[in-house]
């Protein structure tokens, strides 16, 4: 086996044998926790030399169990898969580091957040699109039961919402799936592009618009957006750092995976849908996130107003477009890490790195949120002419002109009030939770925003990476 | 026999969503449990429709996939089947847990103890009213009873 090949194995496989073993132990010992961040951090680097490897525009395959290409299972690895790979696997990475420092408090925390970074490296590297619905099933079940962390009732009832809408979301792909088997007759993501390009568009696009409802309800995007503060809001704050910065990635690659890579012409005919629902979400997550006074429910909410800039870049379609919904995506999920972590303490330290990931979403130039904003921009007016492009500016910048108020809003509310975080009953609470021994988390925090700072000021890299996963996308699909 | 299997399918996947609407988490969760079985039904049906079966040609084996079933669809009905199965479990485990809390399966009883949570919650959010003590002493007897629901 060549060394590429065995970047492939190793981020799905290091944390999946390592969930199993760990499983057994007792998560709520250090050393343990110790194993769980060692696994990722070896997914996390093998995943960054495979993206040095895909980057150029190559395609690194995998056929498991020693059968031909075509007949086998295959794992697939460009651009697109690796970007988000990657971004997912850092923030798992950061939570699970941040809730070491903390203190585990469960003894199975360690073995499921390695389940869901296995099934989420595997779901963004597979080339089969069943076996892309059994890695989500593996990393969704292990984050069901992550959002009933610490098990107060509000968090046990968010997680039986969460898995009854999401389940109901994964059923609906999986009718999607096998509808694209019995009209294809494969399920091999590249064959299946193939054929349905050679079919009528009548019967793929009801199979599209099967998968893309199954994703939207996976995003939260505004009409299916019911489930989502509900969960958000009652999870534990790095729980809900890996929900909405590593697991809501999902969504936004099985659009552009199953949207622009495998069906593009489907999604060239919905375009103007997607858009609408784009718009929608952002006005809708815009409006509420404003009139809500917690910074969780603020979060949460601005969380479906940021969807929908992934939306509408994707609508917009083309290199431009594709290069700025990925783009958008990976900036997205570092922000939501940040902010959801650092939600979750006090102090000073804690307080800038808020301020920076607040900031970030709301797209102030030094923060990294800026370049995503950015993209969109241009996306809309290079893509989309005339009237059409002139209404996507205005939403965009009406969109970022809210979301800088409620960052500021929930900033000066939780870190600027007269008399200090003692006598914020909400925070004495908060800070009953937490271990004294928070002065390595609050770090960790400190040091992500200085991260997404520093993607900000020097964007070259990250930039480059969405522009090859653009082009993975255009030069993959027929 | 297409016509057959759609008419099932349809028929399982209605009385699912059906039930998911329901008051009661019990029959929220056989809801959810017919529908992922109604996937697998739709899984298999989509073997039935037309073609040979996809069979890796094996050397002097002689199958060629003309006239067997598509051994295909079954890998993926045993897999999501599986999958499902997995799922009952696990929401069952979460329906006893929220059971074990609040005392009731009614979503509606279920909302309305979210309710007396959020206000009190609110209550110690809000630093004007907590000083106010009319609202404090209403948050202390909103708690015993709280309690004595959860030891129910």
């Amino acid at each position: 086996m060549s060394a590429p090949e065995l970047l492939v194995m190793l981020p799905v496989g290091v944390p999946w044998l390592l969930a199993v073993a760990l499983a057994l132990l007792d998560g709520r010992k250090w050393w343990v926790g110790a194993f769980a961040v060692a696994g990722l951090s070896v997914s996390f680097v093998s995943l960054f030399a495979l993206a040095f490897e895909v980057v150029g525009g190559e395609t690194v395959t995998v056929v498991l169990g020693g059968w031909p290409e075509g007949v086998g299972i295959s794992l697939r690895a460009d651009a697109l898969g690796v970007v988000f790979a990657l971004v997912s696997v850092f923030v798992i990475l950061a939570a699970m580091l941040y809730e070491v420092f903390l203190g585990v408090r469960w003894s199975a925390f360690p073995a499921l957040v390695l389940l869901v970074a296995a099934g989420l490296s595997g779901l963004f590297l597979t080339g089969d699109a069943f076996n892309f619905y059994v890695f989500f099933e593996i990393s969704m079940t292990a984050s069901f039961i992550l959002t009933g962390y610490r098990e107060e009732d509000y968090q046990v009832r968010g997680a039986f919402i969460f898995a009854v809408v999401n389940l109901l979301g994964s059923v609906i792909f999986l009718i999607g799936v096998a509808s694209l088997y019995t009209i294809t007759g494969s399920l091999d993501m590249e064959v299946i592009a193939e054929r349905t390009d050679a079919l009528e568009t009548g019967p793929v696009l009801v199979v599209a618009t099967i998968i893309f409802a199954a994703f939207f309800l996976k995003l939260g995007l505004f009409p299916f957006h019911f489930w989502l503060p509900a969960v958000y809001v009652g999870s534990h704050a790095s729980v809900a750092a890996i929900l909405s910065g590593a697991l809501a990635n999902i969504g936004s690659y099985g659009l552009l995976r199953f949207g622009a890579d495998i069906l593009p012409r489907e999604l060239g005919i919905g375009a103007v849908v997607v858009m609408a629902f784009g718009a929608a979400s952002i006005v809708y997550g815009a409006l509420q996130a404003v009139s809500r006074r917690d910074a969780s429910e603020v979060m949460a909410y601005s969380a479906i107003g940021q969807v929908g800039y992934i939306l509408v870049a994707l609508a917009i379609g083309g290199p431009v477009g594709y290069a700025a919904a990925v783009l958008y995506s990976v900036v997205n999920s570092l922000n939501k890490g940040v902010v959801f972590l650092a939600a979750g303490l006090r102090g000073p330290l804690v307080g800038a790195a808020f301020a920076v990931g607040a900031f970030s979403i709301a797209g102030v130039p030094p923060a990294a949120g800026f370049l995503g904003k950015l993209a969109v921009f241009k996306a809309a007016i290079e893509g989309e002419g005339g009237l059409v492009g002139a209404t996507l500016v205005v939403l965009v910048f009406v969109g970022g002109a809210f979301s800088f108020l409620y960052s500021f809003q929930i900033y000066q509310r939780r870190y600027l009030r007269p008399g200090g975080s003692s006598h914020d009953p909400e925070a004495d609470a908060d800070l009953v939770k937490a271990t004294p021994g928070s002065a390595p988390a609050r770090v960790l925090v400190f040091a992500l925003a200085l991260a997404i700072l520093a993607i900000g000021v020097y964007p070259e890299p990250l930039v480059g990476a969405c522009r090859a996963a653009a082009e993975a996308i255009i030069g993959g699909g027929p | 026999m297409n016509l057959l299997s759609a008419l099932v399918v349809a028929v399982i996947f209605g009385s699912g969503t059906f039930l998911l609407l329901q008051r009661d988490l019990t029959r929220v969760v056989v809801g959810i449990i017919l529908i992922s079985n109604a996937a697998v039904l739709f899984i298999i049906s989509s073997g039935l429709l037309r073609g040979a079966a996809p069979i890796y040609p094996l050397e002097g084996g002689g199958l060629s996939g003309e006239g067997v079933a598509d051994p295909l669809v079954q890998a993926m009905a045993l897999t999501a089947l599986i999958i499902g199965f997995a799922l009952a479990a696990l929401i069952l485990v979460f329906i006893y847990r929220v059971y074990a809390s609040q005392g009731t399966m009614d979503l509606e009883e279920i909302a309305d103890s979210e309710m007396r949570d959020a206000q009190s919650l609110d209550r110690a959010d809000d630093p004007e009213r907590e000083e106010v003590p009319e609202e404090k002493q209403d948050g202390e007897t909103d708690d015993p009873e709280e309690e004595t629901r959860a030891r129910r």
